[in-house]
């Protein structure tokens, strides 16, 4: 086998017939979760605090209903713990539990009413490694809050819980005599429920199974010289079907054949270094003087290769590969949270893929090429996904502890494992962006809370990580009435054992060249790793 | 088939221009499958470093496994195990669920793409577990410092073979087909590029899928003509509305019905500036002459939007406001018309034009109908009379002077106004914005310029 493959290539021209290679097609239905109101139904007065009730009155009763079956004729010393509705309902050594919004003060947190009283605006400050201050740990300090107050808790489960503003969680413990809640046990609203496959699909669209592949990647980081474009055109090749085996026979050991990839997801920071920022510090000086400011704005400094080299890019796999690009913080999008596609007319060439914009009320067919929100959420070959570029990962562990070994933060593999936590965490308590918005910018709703997941998705990505890692979780078994445990084996698993969620962290591609496929079936992943060999070059 | 070629074109790109030839430039110049390219120039490599060791230089695709000891696999998260280094289960509420981790973390296949050069073929192969394939990824003449470079020759394909439809010669290259293409159709009218070089687009192509037209250099393209020549474009407006008339307005996507309100402001300020004198100055016959002589029907599409009546009208006089009243436009074009009988014997007829001597029926209808966002508004420049006597030069020239005075209601008004200065030859002679009216009519393009640049920039690439 592997002699055959090797010389394929390596031999003299033959006169062998090459048949078209077609790639699996794709089924694919994307949820408007994240996407804003147009135009002027879009409004930024609103305050941000609607949000946060929102939110609660969203979740409480899925985590009271989990506190109850838990905590219900639980009793210390012969006292029953009592279920409080309110947080300031709580009365002093009184065993009991109550459900709220985790609110952290911490002492590197950025806080509005500071800026405000210093005078000091920054538009986005510089982001921290992590909000917590390493040698004050006393320093921060949890409550729980709902609509009647807050109340600071205390104990030491929670130095070993994660925790961070914005998840709602149920406290069980007593008040003591400081005032403070002492927390014996915590419960969090755990999965939603997952949507069996193909559910929105209908059942039609559930065929025979098809050997696909969905393939992940993020941060391409598009900088537009071309020292960081190498493992991309590896990357376009490869797509494009150029790299390896064409024939068949390709064994388990080589790279997956590419006509199997289904669907490319681009989860965020596609463009690289800002475009504007960079012109001006780097060639600024070479290029010659510009010309007078025309309606206050320096065109010399906007520096478009970074856009039209991903425009090409885009344009020179999407005749092969139907993509969902999803806006990342570097991206050329809005900022806050969530954010919207970036808009087709920055892709010449590669919007002639897009959907039709959009006529009137009427819901269209996605197109072959979709700029997608971040986060996104949607059915990629039946599957449901939800994913954003990274930064509520990002956020979320600066609320956590994680220089607690060694004292250095953010490396490692201990970093990695903290990260896929998190991800898991966010599942659990049902809020794909917690820190939003208190830490995370995000657009003020007022009717709905998008980051809190109605469903639990299939798999859950967050782009833009260190390191590429992975996990499987699984929820607890739903309830079954008959609750014999021959049926628990069963033999069909979609509907008789719990949710499990594939949790994808997606690393950068440009640092690290790699790309992330998932198998539609078994939702196995396998990666595939780009770059130069390191040769005698490049060690002179 | 052009198999028979390859050598030969190898040997002129590779061995006499000294070029890299990556398999993919190679299958579209030759328009031959990857494969067979691959397989190219395999053979041709072989056969020169046979009659020549060391000739050609090549590097290679190796795909494959690579050996898992390798530290960067191990810190790829395939190495440890999740529950098990020593990191203690922080949270309590988490830990009844990752039961599947392990297994999980062990089955990822990490298969690997590895460019490498010819002379580290050998050290790359030792690193590898299992090799799937490998192929010549391109030959060169001398051994590659920066495999960098390689990327630019991939560009400069494909801005050779931009013209050619993935679509239609994705076959022929090996390219895999997605089955279920869609690419917008209809829902905008084609609209040509204005074709800096590589983008020409055949003929058949633009007709079977207009959307194909959108290539990259259109919009700047489309900028740089509009700001090139303001006002052919807003006089031959009506003309292409007639001929475009097939079109369905409504299908215009929307990215390009919003602009033409604001490019109408835009070019107003040029026209403002430059293409009125051009007009008055060079005294062209009528503006229906210059309509009919200037057919650029291409970048006119692009306006076409919701062109009505009321724009062409409006844009027969780019200067006036859009919220001008119908009467005030009729003094106008009275006005224009004396204009032009006192431009026949007067060449300094434009300062007049804002002078007080002016039939002035509309009070000045372009402060009225100013756009917000225009600059201001560009002064006539000044004039000057020069006497050159004994070999001195004299004269005096009209400069515009600010006055602040105090109107009736007490508030202070700023007003610049003509005035005569004079001046000799020690005083340096203010920089010559505008050339001897001779020459006015050849001008106005050049004088453009300077608006040209800066739209331009605004798009323009680095």
């Amino acid at each position: 086998m592997t002699g055959s493959n090797t010389n394929e290539f390596l031999r003299p021209p033959s006169e062998q017939e090459f048949d078209p290679v077609c790639r699996e097609s794709s089924h694919y239905n994307p949820l408007d979760t994240f996407r804003l109101p147009s135009g002027q139904d879009r409004h930024y007065k609103q305050q941000y605090g609607d949000m946060y009730f929102l939110r609660l009155a969203k979740l409480k009763p899925a985590v009271e209903e989990i506190a109850v079956e838990a905590w219900e004729g639980f009793s210390i010393a012969g006292e029953h713990a009592r279920r409080v509705e309110r947080v300031l309902d709580v009365r002093q050594g009184e065993l009991c539990w109550v459900a709220g919004t985790i609110y952290m003060d911490m002492p590197l947190k950025p806080n509005i009413l500071d800026d405000l009283t210093k005078e000091n605006y920054t538009l986005a400050p510089p982001p921290r490694p992590t909000y917590q201050d390493p040698s004050h740990p006393e320093l921060t300090q949890i409550m729980l809050e709902d609509e009647s107050g807050r109340l600071r808790l205390t104990g030491s489960l929670l130095r070993s819980a994660q925790l961070c503003t914005g998840a709602i969680i149920a406290v069980l413990g007593t008040e003591n005599s400081d005032g403070d809640f002492e927390v014996i046990d915590i419960k969090v609203p755990d999965l939603a429920r997952q949507p069996r496959r193909w559910e929105r699909d209908g059942v039609d669209a559930q065929k025979e199974p098809s050997k696909g592949k969905i393939a992940f990647v993020s941060g391409l980081g598009i900088t537009g010289t071309s020292s960081d474009t190498l493992a991309l055109e590896l990357l376009t090749d490869y797509l494009l079907g150029y790299t390896g085996s064409t024939s068949a026979g390709s064994s388990g050991d080589a790279p997956p054949d590419a006509s199997a990839i289904t669907r490319l997801v681009i989860a965020g920071n596609s463009v690289g270094a800002s475009m504007t920022v960079d012109a001006n510090a780097d060639n600024g000086a070479a290029k010659k003087k510009s010309g007078p400011k025309k309606y206050g704005y320096d065109a010399s400094a906007y520096n478009a290769s970074p856009i039209t080299r991903l425009d090409s890019f885009l344009a020179e796999i999407l005749p092969t590969i139907p993509i969902t690009l999803m806006a990342g913080q570097s991206d050329p999008a809005n900022f806050s949270l969530p954010q919207q596609g970036i808009h087709r007319a920055m892709f010449p060439q590669a919007r002639a893929y897009c959907a039709p914009p959009p006529a009137g009320e009427e819901k269209q067919e996605p197109g072959w090429f979709d700029s997608v929100t971040n986060p996104w959420e949607g059915d990629v070959e039946g599957w449901r996904l939800w994913g954003s570029s990274g930064q509520n990962v990002d956020d979320a562990l600066r609320y956590l502890n994680l220089a607690d070994d060694q004292g250095n933060v953010g490396d490692g593999d201990g970093d990695m494992e903290a990260r896929i936590r998190v991800m898991e965490a966010m599942l659990r308590w049902r809020c794909g962006v917690p820190t939003a918005p208190d830490t995370i910018w995000s657009y003020p709703f007022q009717t709905h809370d998008p980051f809190v997941m109605q469903s639990c998705p299939h798999i859950f990505f967050a782009g833009n990580q260190p390191r590429f890692k992975t996990a499987v979780i699984e929820g607890d078994s739903p309830l079954r009435l008959n609750g014999a445990d021959t049926e628990m084996t069963g033999t069909d698993d979609n509907n008789t054992s719990g949710p499990h969620v594939r949790l994808l962290s997606i690393p950068k591609f440009n640092e690290t060249g790699e790309l992330v496929l998932v198998d539609t079936e078994t939702l196995e992943v396998e990666v595939v790793k780009f770059g130069a060999f390191a040769g005698q070059q490049e060690k002179q | 088939m052009a198999v028979a070629d390859y050598k030969t074109y190898l040997a002129e790109n590779v061995l006499n221009e000294r070029r890299t030839v990556t398999y993919r430039s190679l299958g579209r110049a030759l328009r031959v499958h990857v494969t067979l390219a691959k397989q190219m120039l395999y053979d041709f490599h072989h056969s020169e470093n046979n009659k020549k060791p060391n000739s050609v230089n090549a590097t290679y695709i190796v795909t494959g496994m690579q050996k898992a000891p390798d530290s960067t696999s191990a810190t790829n998260g395939a190495g440890d195990s999740f529950d098990s280094n020593g990191i203690p289960q922080s949270s309590p509420y988490i830990s009844s669920s990752m039961p599947n981790q392990d297994t999980a973390e062990d089955d990822i296949a990490i298969s690997s793409v590895l460019l490498v050069r010819e002379e580290d073929l050998e050290d790359a192969k030792s690193t590898f577990q299992y090799i799937a394939s490998i192929h010549v990824y391109s030959l060169q003449a001398a051994v590659l410092q920066d495999l960098n470079v390689l990327t630019d020759v991939n560009v400069e394909m494909m801005a050779n073979h931009a013209q050619e439809d993935p679509l239609e010669h994705g076959k022929t290259w090996g390219m895999i087909q997605g089955k279920n293409v869609r690419r917008r159709t209809g829902g905008r009218p084609p609209v040509p590029a204005p074709t800096p070089a590589p983008a020409t687009s055949t003929t058949t192509i633009q007709a079977k899928r207009p959307i194909k037209m959108e290539e990259k250099p259109e919009p700047k393209a489309e900028t740089e003509e509009e700001a090139a020549k303001p006002k052919p474009e807003q006089k031959s407006k009506p003309e292409p509305a007639v001929k475009r008339d097939d079109t369905p307005a409504s299908s215009k996507p929307t990215e390009k019905t919003a602009p033409p309100k604001q490019k109408g402001s835009i070019f107003s300020s040029f026209a403002k500036a430059k293409p009125k004198q051009k007009k008055e100055e060079s005294a062209t016959p009528t503006t229906p002459a210059v309509e009919s002589a200037t057919p650029s029907g291409a970048e006119d599409a692009v306006f076409l939007g919701d062109a009505s009546d009321e724009d062409e009208e409006q844009e027969l006089f780019p200067d006036s406001g859009k919220s001008e009243p119908s009467g005030t436009r009729e003094t106008r074009k009275e006005r224009e018309e004396k204009l032009k009988k006192m431009m026949e014997d007067d060449g300094m007829f434009y300062f007049y034009y804002e002078d007080e001597e002016m039939p002035d029926a509309a009070p000045s209808p372009e402060e009225e109908s100013k756009p917000i966002d225009e600059p201001p508004p560009k002064q006539p420049e000044p004039k000057e009379e020069v006497t050159v006597r004994g070999g001195r030069r004299r004269g005096r020239r009209q400069i515009m002077k600010k006055k602040t005075v105090k109107d009736d209601e007490g508030y202070l008004v700023t007003v610049e106004e003509p005035s005569w200065e004079s001046f000799s030859e020690d005083e340096p002679a203010p920089p010559p914005k505008k050339k001897p009216t001779v020459s006015a009519a050849g001008k106005a393009k050049p004088a453009a310029k300077p608006g040209q640049g800066n739209i331009m920039s605004f798009f323009s690439k680095k």
